[in-house]
């Protein structure tokens, strides 16, 4: 049970607020907003999502920059009302096709009537895109998607290719397209973020992939859609898939650790065919949501190498070497490293003839950063950097750099090798051919070597 | 349209109130409100969001409450959402004109259109005013028996509404056992879900006056009502699943058949996505089989992998919620967890809250077969950039050590944290092994040998300083320079700001001086004289005690201040076990966040 409901904007300012139980005193968000912002506790640089303050509990998730907030007296399930906050975030943005301060507030009115319907005195009613849409009779109105900061996931496949329609996925579920008509498509996106410890001797000390199975669909008509997974899919470190007769290893089976299922998914026949059927509600959703620690071959390895260079010098190389099909290019790839904090300067040498990349020294973290525009398969790059000292190292200077940290995207790539074998759509006729998407994408989540 | 943008700035003394633009829109409404020229709407529309926006930032329009009624005769659904909008937010300001609405409200809700008869009905019962109440009971008596579910959900949510604003009123009217009769009966699984949040509601809140309501409150959790609702688990929504859940988790089965019938019929809600679905059931399964301790064990194995695969989906938040009750889960049974210690390897780009619950977790899950990798693991840590982290994964090796499993390696590895000269590291390093020499005093040798080459000039914490201070004085007899090292830091005195240290100091040249009283006698003397004009109380009393000590009897003050130690065998934990229980009975809910009980801290007037 909650008692209000606020969106706050990076500035701290209301952009909607709704008060449901009137316990909760008006001044709640300003309250809010400067603990958020000056939070110091204990070492804990960024406030949790729960904190309570005078009695008031404060839940909040970010969404795009952008605050979501609830407040209760009651001792409520955290797990709840976190949980509800990015749905209501997700609802919001099913509509406006576009979440973002701006589309919030051009829409502002829309999104009272949402949450007139999504909660009432405190309570749940539904959180459902395809229940609400026979309640809320605001049209959206539209904001540009070009000039917006892209938003994740979605916007990650708008990066650099053609493949994808890049402003399907920012359309509103109700808004009609310009034309008039609505396009018949279905868009399945499987997203998986990988985390890689590598030991400074480059074993994999742990790895894990944290999948999800997206699903957006623009069908009318709810038809009943099937989706194939690959069909040798175990689940299970043993025991509790119906194949653990079965070696895992060296078949070549993925091996999922456990799974989990979006309401309207019935598995009927996935013990058998590793089939999923479900009727698509409006909306995105996640179908679902996967966790592998079977090892895979990560797709980057970094060697470092860090040496003193005489007194209060040193040399850091570091190589990337990309280590998948030379048809896949990886985007937006950054590469950190943590320096001795008694480092004055760094003098970066790229490769010759090397194009879209930037390095740079944040002086205020002593931080190296080197960011490459692209990546492809099979190749390798590598960056020297010369560091200045104010003071002399006491010996060892592995112990004072590192780990390095890297981040990336890699579109049409995923390390699980799960597939959507098809994707099925039942047929209303012989005409009836709706776009169907299957993208994959695969993004570091915690991906670290360190030295 | 978009409010104008200056608007956007938070109200505060200099800017204007915004006084020019109400009086503004009250002229504009007026002018609309008798119109019926075409299009009309689609003026009064920009009008009412320009109203609406002024509210959300904070600026006061109730003075066009009047003109707001006047206008709010139209058909258009959008524009009376708008408006009920409004006069749910003033109405309760300003109860005169609140009765203007009424007209009009009870109206709608006689529409023919159900869209418009529910919401009437839920801004009727929202204006919350209570002189007004005797005009709600009867568009609520009609609403619990429209044929339409969306209007009867909201009229029971409307009774819960009409009891805050005058209880007697709700009771008189008998609604509570209407809306009993609807939840044990309403085709509409909301309207059975709405029915139970409002019975629970007003039963808890009517038990401490009324016997019935007490009894009406236990048989919610009878097994015909938690029978009827679990079997139709599956039509709920997933929020009203968790409300289910919630309940079920307090029923009591009669024996261990109904307790497994149930498991196997929520088995496949531990699948959910949803975070709060998955909680609230792994919340009844470990409450029905509390007493089954095989059972109970085999749901911990059953319910880590669904929590695992919930922490690493899902946004950050919502991972951190599942990671707090997986952590008071570990903590109650570490062993069973043991295997699975590298999901609790912090991640680089993970927030600190969610860091130290994970290093609690790895702390508590060693045991004699993970902890060389655990420990392994912390010390890179200990390296790590983040500097409060690597403070929370050095004591972690510190407790770690206390547990017993591994000293030999872990010892070394503490020492070398003494070597690394990063000053917080020798801080936390200097603190641990002053516990650790507590707990396991044979290690005195190695480790004062290293502690012997720290200079206190580079320990400027007054934990870390007070504990380098302690071993001065306890092993004195084993680091050569120890008496020269307290009386440089004597000479000091006056530069400590910690009263911590200071007192640390006259203890460890006390105990220094009765193992090698030679070269001690001077630092003595400067230390109890430095001490008894120390401005703080407690360094000056205890100079005056030591003082008055020693010229009573010298053998009888060594006693004192250097009786035989025994090593420590446990140090107190911090929470008492009892917390802990009563916290896992708390299960899914704020107490495992705050790790704190109901009734500790302010949190919750019901449950």
């Amino acid at each position: 049970m909650i008692s209000q409901f606020f969106v706050l904007s990076q500035r701290g300012d209301n952009i909607v607020f709704r008060d449901y139980r009137g316990e909760v005193q008006k001044g709640s968000a300003e309250i809010f907003f400067r603990k958020v912002k000056f939070w110091k506790d204990d070492g804990e640089e960024e406030a949790p999502p729960v904190f309570n303050v005078d009695g008031v509990n404060y839940f909040h998730v970010k969404v795009v920059g952008l605050l979501f907030v609830a407040t209760t007296r009651v001792n409520v399930s955290p797990s709840l009302v976190l949980e509800l906050l990015q749905r209501i975030a997700r609802v919001i943005k099913d509509y406006l096709g576009v979440l973002n301060e701006d589309s919030l507030r051009k829409n502002f009115v829309l999104v009272y009537e949402l949450l007139d319907e999504v909660i009432d005195f405190g309570y749940v009613q539904t959180t459902s895109t395809e229940v609400l849409k026979s309640y809320v009779f605001n049209e959206p109105i539209v904001v540009d998607a070009v000039r917006l900061q892209p938003l994740s996931p979605a916007a990650i496949f708008m990066q650099g290719t053609k493949r994808m329609p890049g402003t399907a996925v920012t359309k509103s579920v109700v808004a009609n397209e310009p034309g008039g008509r609505k396009r018949e498509e279905i868009f399945v996106d499987i997203i998986e973020k990988i985390s890689v410890t590598f030991s400074s001797s480059g074993y994999i000390l742990t790895s894990e992939i944290d999948g999800t199975i997206q699903m957006k669909s623009y069908l009318t008509g709810n038809p009943e859609i099937r989706l194939a997974l690959n069909d040798d899919l175990l689940i299970g470190k043993g025991g509790r898939s119906i194949y653990d007769y079965r070696s895992s290893t060296g078949s070549g089976a993925v091996v999922l650790d456990d799974c989990n299922f979006h309401e309207s998914v019935r598995l009927d026949s996935f013990d058998v065919d590793r089939t999923l059927s479900l009727v698509p509600p409006d909306g995105e959703f996640p179908v679902m949501n996967y966790r592998m620690t079977q090892e895979f071959k990560p797709p980057f390895r970094i060697n470092t190498l860090v040496e003193e260079a005489g007194a209060l010098k040193a040399e850091v190389i570091i190589k990337i070497s990309a280590e998948f099909s030379a048809s896949i290019t990886a985007n937006t790839i950054v590469v950190e490293m943590p320096l001795p904090k008694y480092t004055t300067r760094v003098s970066f040498g790229l490769e010759p003839g090397a194009v879209g990349q930037r390095t740079d020294f944040k002086e205020a973290n002593r931080r190296l950063e080197w960011g490459l525009k692209k990546i492809v398969g099979g190749s390798e790059h590598t960056l020297r950097a010369k560091l200045t000292f104010s003071q002399e190292s006491h010996g060892n200077i592995t112990k004072e750099v590192g780990p390095v940290n890297m981040t990336f995207t890699i579109p049409m790539y995923n390390a699980s090798k799960l597939q959507v074998k098809y994707l099925q759509i039942a047929k209303k006729s012989s005409t009836y051919n709706p776009y169907r998407w299957v993208r994959y994408v695969t993004q570091a989540n915690s991906y670290v070597a360190r030295i | 349209m978009a409010p104008p943008a200056q608007a956007h700035r938070s109200p505060s003394p200099s800017q204007p109130s915004g006084k020019g633009e109400v009086s503004d829109l009250k002229s504009q409404l007026r002018q609309l409100a008798g119109s019926r020229a075409p299009g009309i709407d689609d003026s009064k529309r920009e009008l009412f969001k320009k109203v609406i926006s002024y509210m959300t930032i904070g600026i006061d329009v109730s003075a066009v409450f009047g003109e707001m009624v006047m206008c709010s005769a139209t058909s258009d659904i959008v524009l009376k959402k708008m408006c009920y909008l409004y006069v749910g937010n003033y109405a309760k300001v300003n109860p005169d004109l609140a009765l203007l609405t009424i007209n009009f409200l009870q109206r709608d809700c006689k529409d023919e259109d159900p869209m418009i008869r529910g919401l009437a009905l839920r801004s009727l019962c929202s204006l919350r005013v209570a002189n007004l109440v005797e005009y709600l009971v009867g568009p609520l008596g009609l609403g619990l028996k429209d044929n339409n579910s969306y209007v009867r959900t909201v009229a029971v949510i409307g009774v819960l509404k009409l009891y805050h604003i005058s209880a007697p009123t709700c009771i008189d009217a008998d609604f509570p056992p209407t809306l009993k009769h609807l939840m044990l009966n309403d085709p509409d699984p909301q309207v059975v879900a709405n029915c139970l949040s409002a019975l629970q509601e007003i039963w808890s809140l009517e038990a401490s006056t009324s016997e019935e309501a007490s009894r009406e409150r236990e048989a919610l959790i009878s097994k015909p009502v938690i029978y009827y609702l679990l079997n139709r688990i599956k039509e709920f929504s997933e929020w009203a699943q968790c409300l289910v859940l919630e309940l079920v988790a307090k029923y009591v089965p009669l024996d261990s058949n109904e307790i497994f019938d149930i498991m196997n019929l929520l088995e496949d809600r531990l699948q959910h996505a949803n975070g709060a679905v998955v909680l609230s059931t792994i919340k009844v399964f470990l409450h029905l089989t509390l007493s089954m301790t095989d059972v109970h064990q085999q749901v911990y194995e059953r319910i880590k992998a669904p929590l695992l695969t919930l922490v690493s989906s899902g946004s950050p938040e919502q991972s951190y919620a599942v990671l707090s009750h997986l952590h008071i889960l570990v903590m109650r049974a570490p062993f069973i967890f043991a295997s699975d210690y590298k999901h609790f390897y912090c991640q680089y780009n993970e927030p600190s809250y969610v860091k130290k619950l994970k290093l609690e977790m790895l702390t508590a899950v060693a045991n004699e077969s993970n902890t060389y990798e655990i420990v392994t693991e912390l010390c890179e840590y200990a390296a790590n950039v983040d500097i409060p982290i690597a403070r929370e994964s050095i004591r972690a090796v510190g407790k770690i050590a206390l547990q017993q499993y591994d000293v030999n390696a872990i010892v070394d590895r503490l020492l070398q944290f003494l070597e690394m000269e990063k000053d917080y590291v020798t801080a936390e390093a200097l603190v641990l092994v002053k516990d650790l020499l507590r707990k396991y005093p044979q290690w005195s040798h190695d480790c004062i040998a290293v502690v012997g080459s720290i200079s206190s000039q580079n320990v400027q914490e007054p934990k870390a300083k007070a504990a380098l201070i302690w071993m001065l004085g306890e092993y004195s007899q084993d680091m050569q320079d120890a008496p020269y090292i307290l009386e440089s830091l004597t000479e000091n005195w006056e530069e400590e700001p910690s009263a911590e240290v200071r007192l640390h100091l006259l203890t460890a040249v006390m105990k220094c001086f009765f193992k090698r009283p030679p070269e001690t006698q001077k630092v003595l003397g400067a230390a109890l004289a430095a001490g008894l004009a120390d401005f703080h109380q407690d360094v000056h009393d205890r100079a005056l005690f030591y003082h008055r000590l020693l010229q009573y009897n010298v053998s009888v003050a060594e006693r004192v201040v250097n009786p035989p130690k025994q090593a420590v065998s446990v140090f107190a934990d911090t929470q008492s076990s009892e917390i802990k229980d009563r916290i896992f009975d708390e299960f899914n809910s704020l107490s495992v966040v705050y790790q704190k009980v109901t009734t500790m801290s302010k949190i919750g007037f019901h449950h």
